[in-house]
């Protein structure tokens, strides 16, 4: 390829993890090499390409991979705002969003929730997903059911605006009376190696939320099809790269090594082993500390995850 | 296998009620909570920390071991409180004002905690007085701080310049650390030790603080 052309690459496999450890592998070889806004002067360029990702069955185990940016607790609470917009009260007012880096205020700019079940236009308040599932109960094989993040107004001044840009979803005959949701997600800038596992986890969880009521609002199985990801740069920052590297003079394995060295099934957890450190991991996060611990959260959303917590102690509940 | 090795070997595998059941086992076989502590859950958490600082583990089974670490501690603590058995020495840590990420600090505490030391954890988005009182209150040897923001971090020296008017500066350490943090950093403003990485705090720690 010439210079200065950022490659695409495609990923295809039938779990996350496995999806996920190809993409960090196609990357670090094929990606080019570019700097980015968060590289401090004496990182690398950071390693990017424009990915496709797809994963055939997201719920298929097993679904964690143990390479990640925080514990299964922290995973939990993340799901939980993505899904159920448990941080949505940590988003600052509009008139200090406005200022946007002059701001002193560190809350945040934006949630995923907040975006998609709660997006502000023109003082309107719409719920997408809301919408979207409507659509699909309406007319399964629509092109026109999605949700964006984006906002012109208030995203391009702010230091960190969002990274997923739009979620896609379609339904499908499945030949024996039921449906298949599929759906596909669009992000403008990814961490993959920090970031999107996690990312996925919860967004898959959404994809399912989004089937289920699909499925009770026609009376009609609706199973989960391929989740499609794809990112215009995904990428591996030039600060990570001691850990990929590793530094064998001082015996420290690089990333790849550290895969090679352990099965498939040492360097990734079933759901069911996940389950009870997403409920409480002992170390003050999960579900049930969350609660606990974040009194000011509006009482409909505590009640959600209150809801999902019961959902989760349930033997069949898959995390 | 004897039940140290049973017990260490669980923790590396984060199977906290298997965990549980060995030190039960343990003080019914009239094995001392200290020897349990040091022998069992300290070599099963000196194995993780090696691991992690390697690169063979990852973020997530290193805060799984600590959480069977912790599983098997529960039941050591009044056991060892009666015992009066003294830790390797005691560490405040906390997230710094502003800044809610706390995962570099917990494994920080975590590990830590694994080699003996007391770890008083303040949790994240701690303001500077909070330091300060717990680190008057606990008598801590050394104070622990993190951010990951470039907006945030610069308030670490205000914490330092607390602790300097507090007159507690020269009786602790102060260690910080954080994606956007440095040594030129922790050089200017005064910090004992800076670690770009949890694995290496650890180091870090042990060393000053022996």
């Amino acid at each position: 390829m010439q210079a200065g052309q950022i490659p695409i690459l495609r990923v295809e496999a039938d779990t996350i993890p496995r999806a996920y450890e190809q993409a960090i592998k196609e990357v670090w070889e094929k990606g080019i090499s570019v700097r980015t806004e968060y590289d401090r002067p004496e990182d690398p360029p950071s390693r990017d390409a424009t990915v496709v990702i797809v994963v055939r069955e997201p719920f298929a185990q097993p679904r964690f991979h143990r390479s990640f940016a925080d514990g299964l607790g922290g995973l939990a609470e993340y799901v939980m705002e993505v899904v159920h917009g448990a941080h949505d009260y940590w988003v600052k007012p509009l008139e200090e969003i406005l200022k946007g880096k002059e701001s002193q205020d560190t809350r945040w700019t934006y949630t995923y929730h907040g975006r998609l079940f709660e997006y502000r236009i023109e003082d309107q308040v719409i719920d997408q997903i809301d919408a979207m599932i409507n659509k699909l109960s309406g007319t399964g094989y629509t092109r026109r059911a999605q949700a964006i993040t984006w906002n012109p107004k208030l995203d391009p001044p702010t230091e960190d605006p969002p990274c997923l840009q739009r979620v896609w979803g379609r339904l499908c005959e499945d030949g024996e009376g039921g449906y298949v949701f599929n759906m596909n997600t669009h992000w403008r800038s990814r961490d993959l190696f920090k970031a999107w596992f996690e990312n996925v986890i919860a967004i898959t969880t959404l994809m399912r939320k989004i089937a289920e009521r699909i499925a009770e609002k026609i009376d009609n199985p609706v199973r989960l099809g391929r989740y499609a990801d794809i990112s215009d740069s995904l990428h591996i920052y030039g600060s990570y790269f001691r850990e990929i590297e590793g530094d064998p003079e001082k015996g420290i394995k690089s990333f790849f090594d550290k895969l090679e060295s352990r099965s498939f099934e040492e360097r990734t957890w079933h759901s069911d082993f996940v389950k009870p450190h997403f409920i409480d991991d002992g170390l003050g996060k999960g579900l049930k500390p969350m609660l606990e611990r974040e009194k000011e959260m509006p009482a409909d959303v505590r009640q959600a995850i209150d809801l999902e917590l019961r959902s989760m102690e349930q033997e069949d509940y898959i995390v | 296998m004897t039940i140290y090795e049973q017990i260490a070997d669980e923790v590396v595998k984060g199977q906290a009620v298997a965990v549980k059941e060995l030190v039960n086992q343990a003080l019914s076989e009239n094995i001392s909570a200290e020897d349990v502590l040091n022998n069992g859950l300290v070599a099963g958490m000196n194995v993780v920390s090696e691991k992690f600082k390697n690169n063979e583990f990852f973020i997530p089974e290193v805060l799984v071991s600590a959480r069977a670490m912790t599983a098997g501690l529960d039941i050591l603590n009044p056991l060892l409180a009666e015992a009066n058995v003294k830790s390797r020495g005691k560490v405040v840590i906390g997230t710094v004002k502003g800044d809610l990420h706390d995962i570099g600090k917990n494994i920080v505490g975590m590990m830590l905690q694994g080699a003996g030391y007391e770890i008083v954890d303040l949790g994240a988005d701690v303001p500077k007085e909070k330091f300060i009182e717990f680190t008057q209150k606990e008598s801590a040897n050394m104070v622990g701080m993190s951010a990951l923001l470039t907006t945030t971090m610069i308030y670490m020296q205000e914490i330092i310049q607390g602790l300097e008017e507090a007159g507690l500066r020269d009786k602790v350490k102060v260690i910080i650390g954080g994606a956007p943090v440095t040594q030129a950093y922790a050089d200017q403003i005064g910090a004992d030790g800076y670690a770009p990485d949890a694995a290496s705090a650890i180091d870090l720690a042990k060393g000053l603080l022996e």
